[in-house]
């Protein structure tokens, strides 16, 4: 094909895992947009949907074999490893200084390995305790104020109340089959007892994923399910929602349908802390691949879709998501209310991306398996410390060979 | 050499190119690719930049707590599996080898669980293993309830999970032996069975001088391929547990799978791999000492 | 006697309704979840099955929707179809080869060719993806067609399988046939091919289980949503938030249709009643 003024046109390749329906629906109308305004430049985007289950190995099969599409979204940790295998596009310069701090810390933060910017989302997550007012009140448990969270001893004591008056206290999604919800969801935990993962700069997680401190907070976590408070393999996916809880320990993909469900009694706050506020971040991001020989359509396309009435409002709109621009909040008034506002606010204080380290996804599924064993009563610090070799020893392997190359 | 058999041979190359020669290009020749990323550092995401490495990743696997258990699980799957398989199997086709229209849809019954897809299996399975949680059971601990057996908790009991695994396995997969079996006794000689009838033979001496001895080569066969099976446990634990509880279910396979896509190891989930093949392949050719070359 | 024949059959039948029970009992606690509201197929105790208030025909026509079941079937049948064909070809051939010419280095080759059989794609996965990408077979429709198909086509597995049936069919069959002037050719196609049915439909069916239930391969492959296949559509109900397991049984069950009446139709040959070998 030929545009009017005779270049030659260009297609770009997208490749995006496939999200809720709506969202799906949303970004496909985002695509056809795109191609409509740029007809006259004669670039348009191929948008191909993939099933979330296994995308990464199909990026991964796709990047091996050099054939990553032009642009793809990709989950938030695994942008660190793309970039350690030189195949995302540097960004930094995508928008102009001023534009780029309307996005959230978060995002910029998800986004950036090595002090340069490699990826953009148009969306970003929250996690918080979800409560049903009713059933705290019926056992005699008072919430904190509005936009407080509990300490742990008093999240503790709420549970044991709750249990008392003969309720399930809390839900925390065990069933979930995903390593990644394990992560994700109690990092937060680690992180607010003043541990860490992992020491990302030195590439160790020995003495670091089974310090002293992890120890004593996995272990105040593993309390919950040793004294009934939570189930370990729970069978339905939303018992909150069904009544059956009195608080869920999740995310904002459950705010619609958790204020449906209760309405007025639906309460929210943080995360309860061990020593400080803590909470989780990131979701799927845009990047561009090294390769693109159509870099311009690339880049127009990123912008595109993280632009905030273009891209970041119609797809929030479907998904339900926090979006990833401050401007973006404008256009939506539930950001004035609960649970709405403890996303955003979490975001922008307390919310710490999960580690930016090419070894993510290994430490992720090694930590999600030691935490399901420790759920159902494993040793803790024995647990942890098998964890940390697993981890320690693909990471040992990986150096040893960089350093023989740079030898 | 007759004149027929002379005749025969010149043709061998025709009769044996077509399948060969794709074998060569899409199974060899990646063979040949595996094995030389073996024995480098391949990187999944820059499998172009691997350097050699010697026989680094086969000395790092052997030594690996993580493998050596992921090779003792699957052994004991296997162990478990293909006695139980084979004779569940055997048994199954000898009850429902009888011509009237009502055992064909016993067999139907039978295989149902072959057609349907495992991972959707997997999520089935995993409800009716569940142990009992606020007043409910799964399935299996309710049925065994009825016999007043405790329930379990199945997946996710260490000692457990991997024998709750073999028998949905066995369950899922045994229809498709049974149809081997099944196969293999339309060619018992029906003279013969007739002759031994009439001779006052019980049923179970039918089967043991008659019946079993024409089965040979399809048994010899069904352990083969059974074990082979065995050893390429997958979708289950990699759906249903994880590789967990205290990577009591990792298998082999799993291993493999995981070096690759997650640690992104290239050339060592090859190493793995190459392993793999020689264990399997090792393992098959003893059985076919053992048992003898089948006979025609 | 008669009453002890009587006996026997009944104990027969209550063995065997029995054993359908285990068997059955699984599916059709899926199957009757693919009828539910999903609030209920969480229920585990059997009883609530009887509320009647919680059936619902939905599931089907969200799932089929959901997953774009309807065009997924129709690659999916294309995709077994072109493996199933082409490899019941190339494989009766190398099989009948191996089990009826003499020539050099004959069991060495068909020895390596049996060792294949224990390859599970999962393990070479990404260096047959490297063959399939040098050779174009991913991108477009028409090569991701032929790449999901012709790296499947010769198997070692059915050489084998076929290989062995063809032993144990009597050399005289051929023989007899080789004096009535009948060529290597005609010996295959008219006398040998179709004294191993039972073997051929037993490998048609392994292979359509087999590649129906293909995942990561036609995912590696397929670069465009036109490639889809079942599995695939069923994989986007996993992973689509909310999961609705209401819809994932009900395409389970859909998916599953297909190759259950397939079987039905195929298992007259793989069990005919008596291999007709023509010889007395």
């Amino acid at each position: 094909m030929v545009v009017s003024d005779g270049r030659a046109a260009e297609t770009i390749r997208v490749w995006s895992h496939q999200g809720q329906e709506a969202e799906s629906r949303a970004l496909r109308k985002i695509a056809a947009v795109f191609n409509e305004v740029n007809r006259g430049r004669g670039w348009s985007v191929e948008l191909t949907f993939f099933p979330d289950f296994q995308y990464t190995e199909k990026l991964a099969v796709a990047a091996a074999a050099g054939d990553l599409p032009d642009a793809f979204d990709l989950d938030g940790p695994l942008v660190a490893r793309f970039v350690e295998a030189g195949l995302l596009a540097d960004v930094s310069e995508v928008y102009p200084r001023e534009e780029l701090a309307d996005f959230l810390p978060t995002i910029i933060e998800q986004g950036t390995i090595g002090g340069r910017l490699y990826a953009l989302g148009s969306f970003d997550s929250a996690l918080l305790l979800y409560y049903d007012r009713e059933m705290l009140a019926r056992a005699d448990v008072s919430a904190p104020a509005e936009g407080k969270g509990w300490s742990w001893a008093e999240f503790v004591d709420a549970c044991e109340k709750l249990k008392a008056a003969g309720m399930e206290p809390v839900g925390l999604h065990m069933n979930e089959s995903a390593d990644e919800w394990f992560t994700y969801a109690f990092s937060p935990v680690v992180w607010s007892g003043g541990g860490e993962l992992i020491d990302v700069e030195a590439r160790r997680v020995r003495g670091v994923l089974a310090s002293e401190e992890n120890v004593r907070s996995v272990r105040a976590w593993q309390g919950l399910f040793a004294r009934g408070f939570a189930a370990t393999d729970p069978v339905e996916p939303d018992p909150f929602g069904q009544g059956k809880t009195a608080m869920d320990w999740s995310g904002h993909w459950m705010a619609r349908s958790h204020l449906k469900a209760k309405g007025e009694r639906l309460g929210a706050m943080p995360l309860p802390m061990l020593a400080e506020p803590s909470a989780p971040c990131g979701s799927w991001c845009w990047a561009i691949s090294a390769r693109t020989e159509k870099r311009a359509v690339a880049e127009a396309w990123l912008r595109w879709v993280t632009g905030v009435k273009t891209g970041v409002v119609p797809t929030v709109r479907a998904n339900g998501a926090v979006p990833s621009r401050r401007s973006a909040f404008a256009h939506f008034p539930e950001y004035s209310e609960i649970p709405y506002r403890i996303f955003r606010e979490q975001l922008e204080t307390s919310a710490r991306a999960r580690p930016r380290t090419a070894f993510y996804a290994t430490l992720t599924q090694r930590f999600a398996a030691a935490l399901r064993d420790i759920s159902r009563g494993a040793d803790v610090e024995a647990r942890l410390r098998k964890a940390e070799d697993e981890v320690q020893r693909v990471i040992d392997r990986k150096t040893r060979s960089v350093a023989e190359v740079a030898r | 050499m007759t004149a027929w058999q002379r005749d025969f041979a010149k043709r061998a190359p025709w009769f044996l190119l077509p399948a060969l020669g794709l074998l060569a290009v899409f199974v060899i020749w990646p063979l040949g690719r595996a094995l030389w990323w073996s024995v480098s550092d391949a990187d999944l995401l820059a499998p172009e930049r691997a350097r050699w490495m010697g026989l680094g990743n086969y000395s790092d696997l052997l030594t690996d707590p993580r493998f050596r258990r992921a090779f003792f699980n699957t052994a004991l799957f296997a162990v478990l599996i293909v006695p139980l398989q084979t004779a569940a199997a055997l048994g199954l086709a000898l009850w429902v080898n009888r011509p009237e229209r009502a055992w064909r849809w016993l067999r139907v019954v039978f295989f149902l669980p072959v057609v349907v897809s495992l991972p959707v299996l997997a999520v089935v399975w995993s409800l009716l293993y569940q142990p009992e949680q606020a007043g409910e059971t799964g399935l299996v601990n309710a049925a065994l309830g009825i016999f007043g057996i405790e329930g379990q908790a199945w997946l996710r009991d260490p000692q457990l999970a991997l024998p709750a695994l073999a028998a949905m396995s066995i369950w899922q997969g045994v229809g498709l032996q049974m149809m081997v079996f099944l196969a293999g006794l339309q060619g018992v000689p029906r003279e013969q069975l007739e002759a031994a009838q009439i001779d006052g033979a019980g049923a179970w001496r039918r089967l043991v001088h008659v019946v079993l001895p024409s089965l040979r080569n399809t048994l010899v066969f069904v352990v083969t391929v059974t074990t082979i099976l065995a050893f390429r446990l997958f979708v289950q634990p990699y759906l249903m547990t994880r590789g967990g509880p205290e990577d009591r279910t990792l298998s082999l396979v799993q291993y493999i799978y995981e070096a690759t896509f997650l640690n992104l190891e290239l050339g060592r989930a090859c190493a793995a791999a190459v392993l793999f093949l020689t264990w399997v392949g090792l393992l098959t050719w003893m059985q076919r000492m053992f048992f003898g070359e089948e006979k025609s | 006697m008669k009453r002890g024949l009587t006996w026997r059959v009944a104990a027969m039948w209550v063995g065997s309704v029995a054993v359908a029970v285990v068997f059955l009992a699984p599916l059709l606690w899926a199957v009757a979840g693919s009828f539910r509201e999903e609030a209920a197929i969480f229920r585990l105790d059997a009883s609530s099955l009887w509320d009647v208030d919680t059936w619902t025909l939905s599931n089907y026509a969200d799932g089929w929707r959901r997953a774009a079941l309807g065009p997924a079937l129709l690659v999916s049948v294309a995709q077994v179809a072109l493996i199933v064909g082409g490899g019941l070809i190339v494989n009766a051939l190398a099989a009948y080869a191996f089990a009826r010419m003499t020539f050099r280095g004959r069991d060495g080759l068909f020895a390596a060719v049996v060792m294949l059989i224990i390859l599970p794609v999962e393990v070479i996965a990404v260096p047959m993806f490297f063959t399939a990408r040098d050779l174009g077979l991913t991108g477009e429709f028409g090569a991701a067609m032929a790449g999901l198909t012709l790296p499947f086509m010769a198997k070692a597995f059915n050489i084998y399988f076929l290989r062995q049936h063809f032993l144990a069919l009597p050399v005289q069959l051929e023989e007899a046939a080789a004096m009535d002037g009948a060529g290597v050719w005609t010996q295959f196609w008219r006398v040998a091919l179709p004294s191993v049915k039972p073997a051929l439909a037993t490998v048609v069916v392994l292979d359509v289980l087999t590649h129906w239930g293909d995942f990561l391969w036609p995912l590696m492959i397929g670069t465009r949503e036109s490639t889809r296949t079942v599995q695939i559509g069923l994989a986007n109900l996993f992973t689509q938030p909310p999961v609705q397991w209401g819809d994932i049984l009900a395409c389970a069950v859909m998916a599953t249709l297909p190759v259950l009446l397939m079987f039905r139709w195929l298992q007259r040959y793989i069990v005919a009643t008596q291999v007709q070998t023509g010889i007395k």
